[in-house]
This record gives C-alpha cells, sequence and structure tokens, in this order.
C-alpha cells in the first residue's frame, strides 16, 4: 500500500517537472533571435515564413578565371541577361553571360590622349543597347563607353550657379533613363541627383531628402550661444544611398536615415510617389517595434510588377516588397555559412534569380527561388496584371505554403468580391485586417441580404398593419352592436 | 420592493437627464445604501460593456488581437482609475472645504458613468452592420457619451461639495495631477516592497545553504 502511494507520487513529481522544465523551455525559445525567413504580421510580430530563396552558388574572380575581385562595388545585369561587375579594387568591368562564363573584361578605354583607365570606380550603370555608365570616383568624372567598349563622353567638372563654392564632382552611383538622360548620386551632395541631359550638361538636382530635425538637438540649439552653435553640426538632408531605375523611367531610391522614408519612388519631378499600403512603411526591419538598430539600406533593385528589393547592410538581410508596400519575403544574412555575406555591397534581380555582391569576401552569390519564392513571385505578377483568376489560385497555394501571410488573403478576398462571394470575400478580407475593402465587401454583402429579405419583412409589416387595422374595426363594430343592445 | 427596484432603475436615467436636481437628490434626499449598490452595479456594467466591446464590436471599429486580450485588465482599467479618482478628490475637497463625503464622492462618479454604459452597449451589435462611410455615427457617439459623462462629473462635483463652477474646475484639474502623484506613490511602494520582500528571501535562502 506504502509502495503505491510512494510509486504515485514520485510519478506525480517527475511529471511535474517534465511540465515545469518545458514551460522553461519554452520561454527560452522566445528569446531567440528572428528566424532566417519570417514576415511581419499586422501587430508587427516577425513571424516565422518558409524561405522564399536558397543559395545555390558562390562565384568569385577565380572561378570566372579573371584573379579575385578586389572591393567589388555594384553589379549591373541587362535585359538579356549578361552580367557587368564593377571590380573597383582592380579598375576593371568584368562581363559575364547568363551561365556566368566570362565574355570580356574592360579595364581601358581610349581616351582623348591616348588609352585610359578608372580609378576606385563605384557605380556602373548598362543601358539597353549595351551602352556603359560608369561613375569613375576616383577620377571624377562620369565616363560613358558605347557597346564596344569605345568612348563616347566624358562629364567631368560640370558647371552651375546652384553649385556650391570649391564643389567637388565626385559620382557615387549612376542610371540613365530611356531618353538618355542621367541621373548622378554624388558625394558630399545634399540636394538630391543631379540630372545631365544627353550631351552630359547638368540641367538640374532632383528628390533632396528633407531636413530632419532631432527635437532635442534643436533645444539645445536654441539654448546654446552664437560661437557654440557655430561649431556644432549643422542640419543637412541626408544624402541616398542608392538608386536604381525601373522601366517606366521612376528612380527608386534608398537613403541612409534611421527614421522615417528610407525608400523612395520618385517621378520626374522628383516628388515621391512610393505606395506604402503594407501593414508597415518599407524601410527593412521595423526597428521601433523590436528595440533594435534600424536597417541601413544601401541597394535597391526594381524587377518587373513593381517589385522592389533592399539591400540591409548592418544585418545583411535582403527585403523585397510588392508595389503596394506589402512585405513579401526576406533573405541573407551576415556569416560565414552559404547565404550569409560578410559586407554586401550590391543586389540585381536576374530573371527570378538574386545576385548579391560582397565587398568583403569579392565574391558574388547566387540566391535561386524556392517552390514558395515562385509561387508568391507569380501571384504578385498575376494580381499587378490585373489577372484575377490566376492571383486567386496562386495565393491560394502560397497561403496553403504560408498561413500566416496576410497580405495574400486580400488578394484572395478581392478576386471573390469580383466573383460576387460577398461573405466569403468578407471573411478573407477579416484575416488580412483590410478594413477598406471588408466595408466595400460587406456594403454589397448587406444590400444581398436585404434585397432577400425585403419583401418578406415588408409584407409581413403590412400585413401587421391591415391586421390590427381590421381587429379594430370588428372590435368597433363588436362595441357598437353591445352598446347598441344596451341601449335597447 | 418591486417598487423600490424600479426606483432604483428610474433614478439613474432620471439623473443623466435632470443632473441638477438629480446629484441633489442623490446627496439629500435618496437612500446612502441602495444607491451604493446601484454604483457598484454601473461600475460592473461599465466592464461588462468593455469587455464586450472589446471582444464583439464590428472588425471596422475593432481590430483587436486576441493576445492581448484579457478581460480581467479591463476590468481593472474601470476599478483603478475610478478608485484613484475618488481618493484623490476626496483628499483635494477635504483640503479645500468640500462639503462631500468619501461616499457620495463615489457614488456622484459611478453615476456619471452610467451614459458610457448605455451609448456604447447597443453599438456593440450595431458596429457590426455599419460600412467604414457609416463609422463615423459610431465614433461621434462614442464622444457624445465621454462628453456627457465628463459633465456630469464636473455637476456632480459642483453639488456634492457645494463648489461654484470656477472652483470646481479647478479642483477636478487638480484631482488628475493628484491621480499622477498617487500612481507615481504606488509603484514607488510597490517596487520598495519588492525590493525588501527579495532582500529577505535571498538572506533566507544564503542562511539555508550555509547551514
Amino acid at each position: 500500500m506504502l509502495s503505491i502511494i510512494y510509486r504515485t507520487r514520485t510519478f506525480v513529481l517527475t511529471t511535474l517537472i517534465c511540465l515545469l522544465s518545458m514551460g522553461m523551455g519554452s520561454a527560452a525559445a522566445h528569446a531567440e533571435e528572428a528566424p532566417a525567413s519570417y514576415n511581419y504580421s499586422y501587430w508587427g510580430d516577425s513571424v516565422a515564413s518558409p524561405a522564399a530563396y536558397r543559395a545555390t552558388a558562390i562565384l568569385n574572380g577565380d572561378s570566372l578565371g579573371v584573379g579575385p575581385f578586389k572591393e567589388p562595388n555594384d553589379l549591373h545585369v541587362t535585359a538579356d541577361k549578361q552580367i557587368y561587375v564593377l571590380d573597383s579594387g582592380n579598375n576593371r568591368i568584368v562581363v559575364m553571360d547568363a551561365s556566368f562564363k566570362l565574355v570580356r573584361i574592360i579595364d581601358t578605354f581610349d581616351g582623348k590622349g591616348g588609352p585610359d583607365q578608372f580609378i576606385s570606380p563605384q557605380g556602373l550603370f548598362v543601358t539597353e543597347d549595351k551602352h556603359i555608365y560608369v561613375a569613375d570616383t576616383g577620377n571624377k568624372r562620369m565616363v560613358h563607353l558605347d557597346s564596344d567598349g569605345k568612348l563616347v563622353k566624358v562629364i567631368e567638372n560640370p558647371e552651375s550657379e546652384l553649385f556650391q563654392e570649391k564643389f567637388q564632382f565626385q559620382p557615387a552611383r549612376v542610371v540613365v533613363d530611356k531618353a538618355q538622360r542621367i541621373y548622378v548620386m554624388a558625394a558630399g551632395v545634399f540636394d538630391g541627383f543631379m540630372e545631365f541631359n544627353a550631351n552630359g550638361e547638368f540641367s538640374t538636382f532632383i528628390g533632396a531628402n528633407r531636413v530632419r530635425v532631432d527635437p532635442a538637438e534643436l533645444l539645445w540649439k536654441r539654448l546654446s550661444t552664437r560661437a557654440q552653435r557655430s561649431r556644432m553640426v549643422m542640419f543637412t538632408p541626408t544624402e541616398f544611398t542608392n538608386l536604381d531605375i525601373d522601366d517606366e523611367g521612376f528612380i527608386y531610391a534608398t537613403n541612409g536615415d534611421r527614421f522615417g522614408d528610407t525608400i523612395k519612388k520618385l517621378n520626374a519631378q522628383g516628388n515621391d510617389i512610393l505606395r506604402r499600403t503594407g501593414y508597415f512603411n518599407p524601410r527593412g526591419d521595423i526597428a521601433a517595434m523590436s528595440q533594435m538598430v534600424a536597417s541601413r539600406l544601401i541597394d535597391i533593385d526594381v524587377a518587373d510588377s513593381e517589385i522592389y528589393s533592399v539591400l540591409d547592410s548592418r544585418r545583411g538581410r535582403i527585403f523585397t516588397y510588392n508595389g503596394d508596400g506589402h512585405f513579401m519575403y526576406v533573405f541573407g544574412g551576415l556569416g560565414n555559412r552559404l547565404g550569409e555575406f560578410n559586407a554586401p555591397s550590391a543586389i540585381e534581380r536576374v530573371g527570378d534569380q538574386f545576385l548579391v555582391l560582397d565587398k568583403g569576401l569579392g565574391e558574388i552569390t547566387l540566391f535561386e527561388t524556392t517552390e514558395y519564392g515562385r509561387t508568391l513571385n507569380e501571384a504578385v505578377r498575376s494580381y499587378y496584371r490585373g489577372d484575377e483568376e490566376g492571383a486567386f489560385s496562386l495565393f491560394q497555394k502560397s497561403i496553403h505554403m504560408n498561413a500566416n501571410l496576410e497580405f495574400a488573403y486580400a488578394g484572395i478576398g478581392k478576386s471573390l468580391l469580383r466573383q460576387g462571394k460577398y461573405a466569403e470575400a468578407m471573411k478573407y478580407f477579416k484575416q488580412s485586417k483590410d478594413q477598406r475593402n471588408y466595408s466595400k465587401a460587406f456594403l454589397l454583402y448587406r444590400k444581398e441580404v436585404l434585397r432577400d429579405y425585403f419583401p418578406a419583412v415588408m409584407t409581413g409589416i403590412v400585413l401587421l398593419a391591415l391586421g390590427t387595422i381590421v381587429l379594430r374595426k370588428f372590435r368597433q363594430w363588436k362595441g357598437g352592436r353591445k352598446r347598441a343592445a344596451i341601449k335597447q | 420592493m418591486p417598487q423600490l427596484n424600479s426606483e432604483l432603475l428610474k433614478h439613474p436615467f432620471y439623473l443623466i437627464l435632470h443632473p441638477f436636481n438629480g446629484y441633489w437628490d442623490l446627496k439629500y434626499e435618496w437612500n446612502k445604501k441602495t444607491h451604493l449598490i446601484v454604483s457598484f452595479l454601473i461600475l460592473f456594467l461599465l466592464a461588462v460593456t468593455n469587455i464586450l466591446s472589446s471582444q464583439y464590436s464590428g472588425f471596422l471599429v475593432n481590430i483587436y488581437n486576441p493576445a492581448d486580450m484579457n478581460s480581467l485588465m479591463e476590468i481593472l482599467y474601470v476599478l483603478l482609475p475610478v478608485l484613484f479618482w475618488c481618493v484623490a478628490n476626496w483628499s483635494l475637497t477635504t483640503l479645500m472645504d468640500g462639503e462631500g463625503k468619501f461616499v457620495e464622492i463615489f457614488t456622484s462618479t459611478c453615476f456619471a458613468f452610467t451614459p458610457m454604459v448605455i451609448i456604447p452597449f447597443p453599438w456593440i451589435w450595431l458596429s457590426n452592420v455599419i460600412s467604414i462611410q457609416e463609422t463615423g455615427f459610431y465614433y461621434f457617439s462614442h464622444s457624445i457619451a465621454l462628453i456627457w459623462s465628463l459633465y456630469l462629473l464636473f455637476v456632480g462635483n459642483m453639488t456634492v461639495h457645494q463648489f461654484t463652477p470656477s472652483k470646481t474646475i479647478g479642483t477636478l484639474l487638480l484631482s488628475v495631477v493628484a491621480m499622477g502623484f498617487l500612481a507615481f506613490l504606488c509603484l514607488l511602494f510597490f517596487s520598495l516592497i519588492q525590493q525588501l520582500s527579495s532582500f529577505v528571501s535571498t538572506i533566507y535562502q544564503e542562511i539555508d545553504l550555509r547551514s
């Protein structure tokens, strides 16, 4: 008897201990870092999601047979998938084809007075007809080569009354639009991007960042004397960190701000027209929510269908957003394993593949889509095209793989709305916390329900009214007869 | 008894429509004990309304995170401010020659919350059948309820303490400040107690391990 009690007691105790330790284990798991692939929920929590991209290969100078890359800074991929790598430390451009075979190396070109070379160039752009624009930072000039590597023009010492005294032209990044206008991001320029016309003459600045004033700093400035003030840091707008141009000629730019909008889409007038209708404004990791340092975005790449990706140098992550500003997926990171970087400097999309250039290691990492990433890309594309049917089934497929992908539910809801299934659409909009569209579906649903029940309800009311009138008349008539009887 | 019950129900409605007469009656005419019960009932209904509206209000006016839902906290959010308010107001008005007793302050405060129950309560269900354009009515009626309650609080305080209007406004504002002090003192007290208890338990552990 005693032994039985003793045994049950031990059993109960062990179970208790197990349960307790389980609870502690789960607490420890909560404190862990965010998973490699995640998405932000409506509430700002990072929720684990399936990986959308997987690193499959590493390319470096040795594997190409051109000697190691030294601090490569920029990368560009043309429409026919030729890859141009700007090998800044070696002052050359390495051109590869789609299967990563060497095509040619551009390290010298015929200048005005004999052969000329780059000095630590920072930026590179290749137009559709394969003209190469190089921001030749060390030589303080922009170099424009044609498709054979022959010099077309050089932009040096641009002149304008808009420049400050002692202005030095140090181009760092460059893009060219379809009308051959050149947009240059230059070091030490706070007025936005420098726009040059097709002949290489400076025309204007566009898209300056706003000056952002720290209230505490402003208070100090107010309290200090003029002499003190003159030694303080001036409030200047932040510089851009990178830019890219899409097929329609809009410039996508990133800046190094700690707060505010770090990604911008500039139209020809320099106004920011990026749509920010996602749960959070696109800016990499949401810093305010999770007590961590804000992402520092250093490169941006626009793909088709308004999908764009940004590179965060602080954590080496690549964030991808759709045109509405919904966060699609993230991959990458800092580290030593395949798919992690030392000092990433540029990203470029080749079709659905990603190339990430690592400045520190002189390597290019190739990322390829997983099933999940492919489905999501296709879903966003067909939604962008207006192909609601296709988007419906693809979004369905992607939420089967990741039920926490909240914005996908809105995509499904919209096509259900189009099909006239209002009640179901409401359910999906509720899932994606989309109040505006929920209201739209609800109004239609309410109308439908009212239309169904209105005749019955109205008939009931009319019948009821008629009934009471008849009943009252009947009573009056009866009462009248009674009274008549009494009178008699 | 039934008559008393119907009167108990009638009094809050009479008071919110005729605040000056109502609060006068509350202070001098009506039975204190029964109205204390009514006050608690109003507080209870307010807590219930808050809980229900955070759970069942329509999606267009209320997106709630299921992880943050806590009915006990909702009850605390009603009880604690009322308690703080009454204590702060009582401590101030005793110094400022107010005529109100603590019970009177408490009942007058609770009665002032009646509009916060009767207006938002039907909106819990109504908000499920409105579109986003119609949410304006929802917010409008909620602000009406709030303003009405504040007005009642003002009139109640004025009647209970027999203050002039300007003095009442001054006391009300000072009470809010006093609430802040109270909250600070409470936090200080609890953190000190926590330190003390952890100190004692550490000493106990030390002795326990050494012996």
